[in-house]
């Protein structure tokens, strides 16, 4: 709280004070006083004054500076309520009471919005759980019947589908995933029993090197991070896909690398953004912007580093970076 | 003939299950009312059963643990759910395998013939085929005092053929077999494969054992 700005604020009273002892001087001399009483009286107002204004002023400045600082360094801003103290003058405690009432109201709107949307992902789950029940349906009556066509855009409903349970899952808070170690071998080994045939029909080649190893993960969310890599190498036209696994001393980093169409340099930095195509999504209309945004939110929640090389014309790789510190150890013998 | 249960509250996916089975020459029982589910489980002498998680009124994983206290039946779960916790669960509770919906029907067979191979210790590092012997031990397929060495890709696509021995085994059965075995090989490798193991298997003095079915696979005589 600035003294000047103070001071400015309070010009029309200053003013009025100013008329008022005009009008005093007056009455005073119209009342033929000697002019001692006027300076007397004119100095205890002046005092007074100057010392209303000073009190005023200090009181304000230590609630309001305190009230400042503490939205600056609160996080959570409309936590500010009740991190303030209530002040001993009336205007303060009027805005204190309004700002905690703004904040229950902020608080219970957050609480409506939480609510509703840990229902919509509850949906969302239980609805992905649900519609595989036909989709299961659907494949088997296809196998059954010999109707080989079929099932590669069934495969492609069960990818939409997976998506959009792991969107959800990537957006919310709550900690659905759990940690333990996991074979970077099996894991690749079942995204590429899920994605055989769509490979083979590419006819894509998959070389792996250096799989035989654990990384503390969900495995589940891996693989669809995996297979989400896999799609997007068969979309920009792949020949061949390698694998390996990079043992450092601090972490495992697994290379996810294709001989494809590459990113555009421009593009490289936003690939991960959301709803982001870039220049390969338009010339291939294929592009939702959603695939690597998941799969980089599902490695920020993993806690797994991820990146991305690539050279137009010649390469794209994945770079997926596992810890291994000590809350990471991995327990021999376990899968 | 191995005797399958299916314990799947959505008919047509319990139906088609069925039909799945005994195609590939299974017994494929259904439970259709789950009424005393645990006591039908034991009642229907079954070799494996498959297991789906979310049944009407009861929970899959409350009914395997029961089920458990009395017999060791292999048991593989079915389920939409896809959580890494629910598969954890499930293994705790004592399923032999957890496969996610929707499966595919080739992989799912196979998991199911690895499980009840596990079942029956069948493993046995040595099969007979004629008077041949297949060891997985050591690679190879002895008859008399000559013996020829199997790549892993070979022993695979023997076992395969092996296991359904007189019946059609179609390159999509194979190629899923393979790949289960981190073996990514393509459509050439594997007619070379194939190719490889009748030459092998004639050097024994068994020539034309595998018959070429077009556009459905592959037989072993």
């Amino acid at each position: 709280m600035k003294l000047s700005a103070y001071l400015k604020d309070r010009l029309a009273a200053f003013l009025i004070a100013a008329g008022t002892w005009v009008l005093v001087l007056i009455f005073l001399f119209a009342f033929r006083l000697p002019g001692q009483a006027a300076v007397i009286v004119s100095t205890a107002a002046l005092c007074g004054g100057i010392c209303t204004v000073c009190w005023d002023f200090l009181r304000k400045k230590g609630f309001y500076d305190s009230l400042m600082s503490c939205a600056e360094q609160l996080d959570q801003k409309y936590l500010l309520a009740e991190m303030t103290e209530e002040p001993d003058f009336y205007e303060g405690r009027l805005l204190c009471e309004v700002l905690k009432d703004a904040g229950k109201s902020m608080c219970e709107q957050i609480a409506v919005h939480r609510r509703e949307n840990e229902a919509f992902r509850e949906y969302i789950e239980m609805w992905v759980h649900e519609v595989k029940l036909p989709v299961s349906g659907l494949e088997l009556m296809c196998h059954n019947d010999g109707l080989t066509g079929y099932e590669e855009q069934i495969k492609r409903v069960d990818a939409e589908i997976e998506t959009v349970l792991y969107y959800v899952r990537s957006g919310t808070a709550e900690k659905d995933y759990i940690i333990r170690p996991v074979s970077l071998k099996r894991i690749f080994s079942e995204t590429a029993l899920k994605h055989r045939a769509a490979l083979q029909a590419r006819n894509i080649a998959l070389r792996t090197e250096g799989l035989d190893c654990e990384v503390m993960t969900d495995g589940k969310w891996l693989g669809f991070i995996l297979g989400q890599l896999t799609d997007n190498s068969m979309k920009y036209g792949a020949a061949e896909i390698t694998v390996s696994a990079e043992q450092l001393p601090e972490k495992t980093v697994l290379h996810f690398r294709d001989n494809g169409i590459g990113i555009p340099a421009d593009d490289l930095p936003k690939v991960f953004q959301k709803s982001f195509t870039g220049q390969n999504g338009h010339r291939h209309a294929k592009s939702t912007g959603m695939g690597l945004y998941i799969v980089k939110k599902l490695c920020e929640k993993l806690g797994h580093g991820i990146s991305v090389r690539s050279a137009e014309g010649a390469y794209t790789e994945f770079c997926i970076s596992f810890g291994r510190d000590e809350l990471h150890s991995v327990r021999p013998g376990a899968v | 003939m191995k005797r399958i249960l299916i314990i799947e509250d959505d008919e047509i996916l319990r139906g088609e299950l069925a039909r799945l089975l005994q195609n590939a020459g299974y017994d494929a029982v259904q439970m259709k009312d789950f009424q005393d589910a645990a006591a039908q489980m034991t009642a229907a002498r079954a070799d494996l059963i498959l297991l789906d998680i979310t049944l009407p009124g009861l929970n899959g994983e409350t009914l395997l643990q029961e089920f458990r206290r009395s017999s060791d039946t292999p048991v593989i779960m079915l389920t939409s759910r896809t959580g890494e916790l629910d598969e954890m669960l499930s293994m705790s509770y004592g399923a032999d395998d957890y496969i996610t919906k929707p499966y595919h029907p080739t992989i799912l067979l196979l998991r199911i013939s690895a499980v009840l191979k596990r079942a029956a210790k069948a493993v046995s590092a040595v099969q007979m085929y004629h008077d041949a012997e297949v060891s997985t031990v050591r690679g190879s397929v002895t008859r008399g005092q000559q013996e020829q060495i199997l790549t892993k890709n070979e022993m695979i696509i023997f076992q395969q053929l092996l296991e359904r021995r007189g019946e059609i085994v179609t390159r999509d059965d194979l190629m899923t077999a393979l790949w289960d075995n981190e073996e990514y090989v393509n459509d050439n490798a594997l007619s070379v494969n194939i190719s490889r193991l009748r030459s092998k298997l004639a050097e024994l003095g068994l020539p034309d054992a595998i018959e070429t079915r077009k556009k459905q696979g592959y037989v072993l005589k």
